[in-house]
């Protein structure tokens, strides 16, 4: 690799089968395509930066043309830096910045989650909403819970153990889902690890989406001044979110340069491949109930991109009872803030259909999914009751109650 | 760093690693598939081709594909298909009960070859198609009618009409008549136009302007753009509203043939458990004496091990990324296995020469284990079986065999992994 | 058939079409006469650099003088044909220090702004450059395209009723009386024959001037130096690089839109067609570009081609690179007693402009034209309207727009119109140089285009990391509809990608292969070209 060829710009072969992979380019004639926004336009941006094709804000950033290409070319990230070059121009809309910065939601919804959440499913609001932010109307928004994850974390903090790893959350679990949080924390003790946690900023993927490459940036300094102890002191971080992960051990070192990005990409990992490590080790716990529970599974797009697999099957293979069908239907079309824009709902709806109708056809009313927004839009679109694995694995030993 | 196991490593997804991944998980094995990406199966044209011209007669399409290659092997033993003669028929049977499981039925000829049309207006002969693409008499036909759509840039019904007339044999009487339909879109990509078709919403359309234009004996030919998944579906569905046979023909990338065989033998693998990463490319092997007992993998986001017992190698040819050139010489890229290179040119000078460019033909010699082997036929890694088109000695671009020599040796490894492994 | 000219000129390379402007816009009728396309000789096969003259410097100060003036006449005239990205040059370990300094001296000398900057600097923007690199001197070079200037040329002298005629040669010069009365014609294409009358001959013929000479028996000697060059598939630095050290092969690079040329070398051939550039002659110019880009083998290479220079040399023998860049006019009534035919020869491409003000001042003064030479005035090409640009913006995008107005000019409105009116026209048919179908139709109506290799010429299609592997298709599909190419698919799309495979086998390797393995999938497994009919 050369350093005007980072990105391997000189590989791609312009045989579109990132086009073909394209969930988005799939469903609409808005958007140009991963090829001509990323190594096409690429080769133009390095005489002048601006050669981005406005169609760049239909990106989902989803990541499914990076994983299909054939030639190891960084389209999303080419596609990344291009949509931010073409925000610090042209400016994002107040509602791009609302929805990417899920922090703030996070926090002015836990003022008063309940009003929130009560908001949020009145009728009226939405419509206010999607007329003065264009947020749609019709879109789920997530249920804030009472109490963040961390809050819930001080009141039952795990026992002391000699195996340590700290946990990145990430913000659904924080404000969204905590009991996904614990039920990781419950599942580590168990096996006898114990789970340190620390307040950490969004890890940037839904800036980073929206071309607020300068905001992640932050967030990513942020975080790293969090983590550097950590690193330094040779923990793992576990984290429950694909794309957490993925922002940790990838973006972070090819967006934003930063020093110990490499360092930091070595030693995330996520929770099921670390348990998948103490299997190996003959140090997982395997002291499961039977659970007769028939679940679909749905890969999330981060996770592909992550590239460690389905890291949770080998675990839930373990667990008598479980049965997993892989749904194999491809991007749920929610893709963070994305599906939540009035422009983009209706094609994120027609991205995810294929997926919901896996869910009807096969008669499921339970999946399970890593991440916390194709949770959100599974249930949306099909009504099941959608979980993280590790709350499978938690009730399997008898430690939750989630399941239902 | 993580460390994967499987009993079967399978590295590449194309069409001779989904093959091997298959067959091997068929036997009850723990299998797992990495790939760096989507191979050529996804750019080729979904069909089969086992070969196309006679051995004697290159301008002849050869009317009995399995017995040529009987022939072939007389000829030429050192091409890929003289190590997989044996279970050749065996492999398209179980090539065409996955597909038919899955929806999407592939066909065949009567033990011929099939001859079908391009959009270019060519002819090409090949072995198993897809229901949606198996033109039967073109010759027969009083009329062939070409529909392209306004907008979808990568096809011209007038071209295929000008070229048809002079490459196919068609009936002196037979009209010919190229049409645009409009379904109301600036810029259509193959796979939004198939997704729009899918849906439903621009049947109406299609019929209403098609319709008109057709007249008793016509045959209709489209663009390979009839729906995103497998099957006849809609292909059938357009037959049965226009009254007359509709086929897809077969197109330049992105091109939906390919890709929908690609995902349905990947959904296979996945409901079979077969544990997929797409993405992560395999960078080195680890070898202990003449086994391979692991390999480093580099993910978009780091690295990891993957330990097996046996490893099939379907990484392809340069395109793929099996083989990789670089100024000074040629080299297989993960295992480093010596390269044939028989000709002293990698090129020559016709782009299009009936001989087919040499550097298609390179590749890495093995026995009819699939094992690499060295000039003295010894072999270099017990547990590694080779296949597909980064097995040297075939020049698929002119022979038509790509996909056939594929599927076979793919199929041939997941068949052998007990074998392999037990040696 | 027969026409009538005051002056015939032969060859469309730079000097030929220059000509053909002063002249017309001297008021003197002209025609210009060209074997090919336009630019079918060394002036589409050359590096592309409007030399600062820093090269010259030390050698050749006369030329370097030239460089500069002419350089900075043609940024004023022609700037939509000009990057003025500005060019580097710099002294690497081990060049000789002293030359460094009579080569900045020299600079001085002729007139040639070259100001020292900080390597540190040139490091961090051209990450791609050696950090061998010693001392670092900035010069005014730019990268020109030669294309738009020869359109230029032949569009501003049309406009003053000057008259083109391609794909015919030369055959003859007819004599009378020891004075040229005209020249005939064959058609490339039709195989007609076609005479014009005229009162004189120009013989711009560039590398072929010794055979247009011989035509009238004449021996004009120009020394036929082939130089072969790298395109590479993007830009690889900011600025054009030269090494600061006696000129040699492989020693600049030039960034040229989305691509980088290196190059280049030099050999003495024996016929100005001999272009086809050779893999061993690819293999030196990288060991020697390695010096300046230390991973050079990592820059992947689209293809290899090379042109034939000109070297004129009143007979001695000397070869390649040491005889004279400068140009000289041959006056052969003066020299050899023939009345009515002028040669011009040697020169650089930089130094065109004046090799024509020179030429037409002599044909002028021979046919007692009073009108002096305007070309250094006059703009070559009018500046695309920011109005025009931004409506095309919204047709082509930011980049196809800008490509596409500098490449069109004026008839850039028309194009746009097009696409503003049909959608369909605005779809992008060569995705790798953003060329739209709206204008690849409306070059290919132009009634001297004939072959996708003149629509390539004139609009980049195909010139980029595929080399035509998808656009040529597409563009069959698109021009079925005009007769000219909807004669035979089959030989117009095997002569263009033949014509692609010729650059790109002496740089068959790495992606450039993958690239290739693709291309025959596509014509030969998916659509049986090998055998079409
Ligand atoms: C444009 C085109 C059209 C064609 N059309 C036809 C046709 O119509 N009919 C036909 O029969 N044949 C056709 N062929 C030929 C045929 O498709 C191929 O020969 C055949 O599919 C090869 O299959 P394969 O599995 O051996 O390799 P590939 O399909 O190339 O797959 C190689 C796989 O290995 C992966 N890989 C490579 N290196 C690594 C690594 N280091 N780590 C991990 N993974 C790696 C790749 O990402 C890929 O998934 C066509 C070929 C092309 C290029
Ligand atoms: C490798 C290389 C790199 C170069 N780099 C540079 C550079 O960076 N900067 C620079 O300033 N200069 C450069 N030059 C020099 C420059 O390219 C040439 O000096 C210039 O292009 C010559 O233009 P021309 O019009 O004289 O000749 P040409 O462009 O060759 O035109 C002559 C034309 O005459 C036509 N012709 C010949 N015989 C007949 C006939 N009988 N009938 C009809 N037509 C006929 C030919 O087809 C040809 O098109 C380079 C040259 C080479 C070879
Ligand atoms: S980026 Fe990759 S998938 Fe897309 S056209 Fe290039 S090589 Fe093909
Ligand atoms: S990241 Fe997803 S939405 Fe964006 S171009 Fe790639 S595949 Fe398409």
């Amino acid at each position: 690799m050369n350093k005007t060829n980072e990105l391997a710009l000189d590989n791609c072969i312009k045989c579109s089968i990132c086009v073909t992979h394209c969930p988005v380019a799939k469903v609409t004639d808005k958007f140009a395509g991963p090829k001509q926004n990323g190594p096409d336009l690429e080769r133009f941006r390095l005489e002048e930066p601006l050669a981005v094709h406005p169609s760049i804000e239909y990106c989902s950033n989803c990541k499914n043309c990076e994983v299909a290409c054939p030639s190891g070319v960084s389209i999303s990230t080419m596609n990344c830096r291009a949509k931010g070059e073409y925000v610090a121009k042209n400016g994002a809309p107040l509602r791009d910045r609302l929805l990417a910065n899920v922090e703030l939601m996070g926090d002015f919804a836990r003022l008063m989650p309940g009003l929130v959440n009560w908001g949020g499913k009145v009728k009226l609001f939405r419509e206010l909403a999607e007329r003065i932010f264009n947020i749609s109307a019709d879109m789920t928004l997530p249920q804030y819970a009472s109490k963040t994850f961390y809050e819930l974390y001080r009141e039952n903090k795990p026992p002391v153990s000699a195996k340590k790893v700290v946990y990145f959350p990430g913000c659904y679990v924080t404000y969204n889902t905590p009991e996904v949080g614990l039920a990781l924390v419950k599942v580590m003790a168990h096996n006898g690890v114990e789970v340190l946690v620390e307040e950490f900023n969004c890890c940037g993927v839904p800036l980073i989406a929206n071309g607020l490459l300068a905001d992640a940036k932050n967030n990513a300094r942020n975080n790293m001044r969090k983590l550097e102890k950590y690193i330094d002191a040779g923990y793992q971080i576990v984290t429950s979110c694909p794309s957490c992960n993925l922002a940790l051990r990838r973006e972070y070192g090819e967006l934003f340069d930063m020093e110990k990005a490499h360092r930091l990409a070595e030693q995330v990992i996520d929770v099921f491949e670390y348990l998948q490590v103490l299997a190996e080790n003959g140090e997982l716990k395997t002291d499961f109930k039977h659970l007769s529970l028939t679940v679909g599974y749905h890969q999330p797009c981060h996770l592909k991109a992550v590239g460690c697999g389905v890291p949770s099957k080998g675990i839930l293979d373990l667990v008598p009872g479980v049965e997993v069908n892989d749904l194999d239907a491809g991007c749920c079309g929610l893709s963070g803030s994305y599906g939540f824009k009035k422009e983009k709902y209706a094609i994120s709806q027609e991205i995810g259909r294929q997926l919901f109708q896996a869910v009807k056809k096969k008669g499921l009313n339970r999946v399970i999914t890593e991440c916390g927004m194709c949770q959100l839009q599974i249930h949306h679109g099909t009504g099941a009751e959608v979980y993280h694995p590790i709350q499978v694995l938690a009730e399997a030993y008898g430690l939750g109650s989630d399941i239902k | 760093m993580m460390n994967k196991k499987a009993d079967v490593l399978v590295i590449g997804a194309g069409l001779s690693g989904l093959m091997a991944a298959a067959k091997a998980v068929e036997q009850g094995k723990k299998v797992l598939l990495v790939a760096k990406g989507m191979g050529a199966l996804g750019l080729s044209s979904g069909c089969i081709d086992l070969w196309g011209y006679d051995i004697d007669q290159p301008d002849q399409v050869c009317s009995r594909p399995l017995q040529e290659i009987d022939k072939l092997i007389q000829v030429n033993p050192h091409h890929p298909y003289a190590r997989v003669r044996d279970v050749l028929e065996e492999s398209l049977d179980f090539f065409r009960k996955i597909c038919a499981e899955n929806g999407s039925p592939y066909l065949e000829n009567e033990g011929g070859n099939w001859l079908l049309p391009t959009a270019l207006g060519t002819m090409r002969p090949t072995y198993l198609v897809p229901a949606s693409m198996a033109v039967k008499s073109l010759e027969e036909a009083d009329k062939i009618l070409v529909v392209g759509f306004k907008g979808l840039k990568d096809f011209y019904p007038d071209v295929l009409v000008a070229n048809l007339q002079r490459n196919a044999e068609l009936k002196p009487s037979c009209k010919l008549e190229p049409v645009l339909v409009e379904v109301g879109s600036e810029e259509l990509k193959p796979a939004a136009l198939a997704h729009r078709l899918e849906r439903g919403e621009i049947i109406d359309k299609i019929v209403q302007q098609v319709k008109p234009l057709l007249s008793p004996g016509a045959v209709v030919l489209f663009p390979p753009v009839l729906g995103s998944s497998g099957g006849a579906g809609m292909a059938g569905r357009l037959a049965d509203e226009l009254g007359c046979p509709v086929y897809e023909v077969s197109n330049i990338p992105p091109a939906l043939p390919g890709d929908r065989l690609q995902k349905t033998l990947l959904h296979h693998l996945k409901t079979r458990g077969v544990e997929v990463i797409i993405g992560s490319t395999v960078t080195t092997a680890h070898l202990e004496g003449n086994r391979c007992v692991k390999v480093t993998v580099r993910c978009l986001s780091g690295t990891m091990t993957i330990s097996a017992r046996v490893f099939v190698l379907a990484t392809g040819s340069f395109l793929g990324g099996g083989l990789e050139a670089d100024i000074e010489g040629i080299k297989e890229s993960i295992f480093n296995l010596p390269v044939q290179i028989g000709a002293e040119e990698w090129s020559v000078q016709e782009f299009l020469d009936l001989k087919g460019q040499p550097f298609n033909k390179f590749g890495i010699a093995v026995n009819d284990h699939l094992q690499p082997v060295d000039e003295s036929g010894q072999v270099l890694v017990k547990n590694l079986m080779v296949t597909g088109a980064n097995l040297a000695g075939c020049n698929y671009p002119i022979e038509k065999c790509g996909n056939g020599v594929a599927l076979a040796t793919g199929y041939k490894a997941g068949k052998l992994v007990e074998v392999v492994h037990g040696e | 058939m027969t026409d009538k000219a005051q002056v015939v000129i032969i060859g469309g390379g730079a000097t030929g079409t220059g000509i053909l402007r002063d002249l017309a816009l001297r008021g003197i009728s002209a025609v210009l006469v060209e074997q090919g396309d336009l630019a079918h000789g060394t002036s589409s096969r050359f590096h592309g650099l409007l030399h600062s003259g820093g090269r010259y410097a030390v050698k050749d100060k006369e030329a370097a003088r030239e460089c500069i003036e002419e350089n900075l006449i043609l940024c004023r005239i022609a700037p939509s044909c000009i990057e003025p990205i500005g060019g580097l040059f710099v002294e690497m370990q081990g060049d000789d220090p002293e030359y460094t300094e009579k080569w900045v001296s020299a600079c001085a000398e002729a007139g040639i702004n070259a100001e020292e900057t900080d390597v540190q600097e040139v490091l961090k923007s051209n990450p791609a450059l050696s950090s061998n690199i010693t001392r670092a001197f900035k010069v005014p070079d730019c990268a020109v395209d030669g294309f738009r200037i020869l359109w230029g040329n032949v569009n501003s002298a049309r406009k003053h009723g000057a008259k083109v005629i391609t794909y015919s040669k030369v055959t003859k010069i007819h004599q009378e009386n020891g004075s040229v009365t005209g020249v005939e014609l064959l058609n490339k294409l039709t195989g007609e024959k076609k005479t014009i009358e005229c009162e004189m001959v120009v013989n711009a013929a560039g590398a072929w001037a010794g055979e247009v000479a011989a035509m009238v028996g004449l021996e004009v000697n120009v020394i036929k130096d082939k130089g072969t060059l790298l395109a590479f598939n993007h830009r690889m630095m900011n600025k054009i690089v030269n090494r600061l050290r006696p000129p040699g092969d492989g020693d600049i690079f030039v960034p040229h839109g989305t691509i980088t040329i290196l190059g280049t070398t030099s050999q003495t051939v024996d016929s100005a067609d001999a272009n086809k550039p050779e893999r061993q002659e690819v293999l030196d110019l990288l060991k020697i570009g390695k010096e300046m880009v230390p991973e050079i083998e990592n820059f992947r290479l689209v293809r290899a081609f090379a042109g034939v220079r000109p070297l004129y040399q009143p007979g001695s023998s000397a070869t390649g690179r040491s005889v004279s860049r400068g140009f000289a006019l041959l006056d052969h009534q003066q020299m050899d007693g023939l009345n009515g035919f002028v040669s011009i020869v040697g020169g650089k491409f930089t130094t065109f402009r004046l090799m024509a003000e020179r030429t037409a001042d002599l044909v002028a003064e021979k046919l007692a034209v009073d009108a002096p030479c305007r070309t250094a005035q006059e703009p070559l090409t009018d500046p695309v309207p920011e109005e025009l640009l931004k409506r095309g913006k919204k047709v082509f995008g930011i980049p196809g727009a800008k490509k596409a107005a500098e490449r069109l000019g004026d008839d850039f409105a028309r194009v746009i119109e097009e696409a503003e009116q049909n959608a369909e026209k605005r779809q992008v048919f060569c995705e790798c140089e953003m060329v739209s179908r709206a204008e690849i139709d409306f070059v290919a109506r132009d009634e001297d285009c004939h072959t996708l290799g003149d629509i390539r010429r004139k609009t980049r299609m195909g010139m980029g990391t595929c080399q035509g592997t998808f656009c040529g298709y597409r563009t069959l599909g698109a021009l079925n509809k005009y007769e000219k190419f909807a004669r035979s698919h089959r030989e117009y799309l095997s002569v263009f990608l033949q014509k692609r495979w010729k650059g790109i086998r002496p740089v068959l390797w790495g992606q450039q292969l993958r690239e290739a393995q693709l291309a025959l999938g596509i014509y030969c497994s998916l659509f049986g070209m090998e055998r079409m009919k």
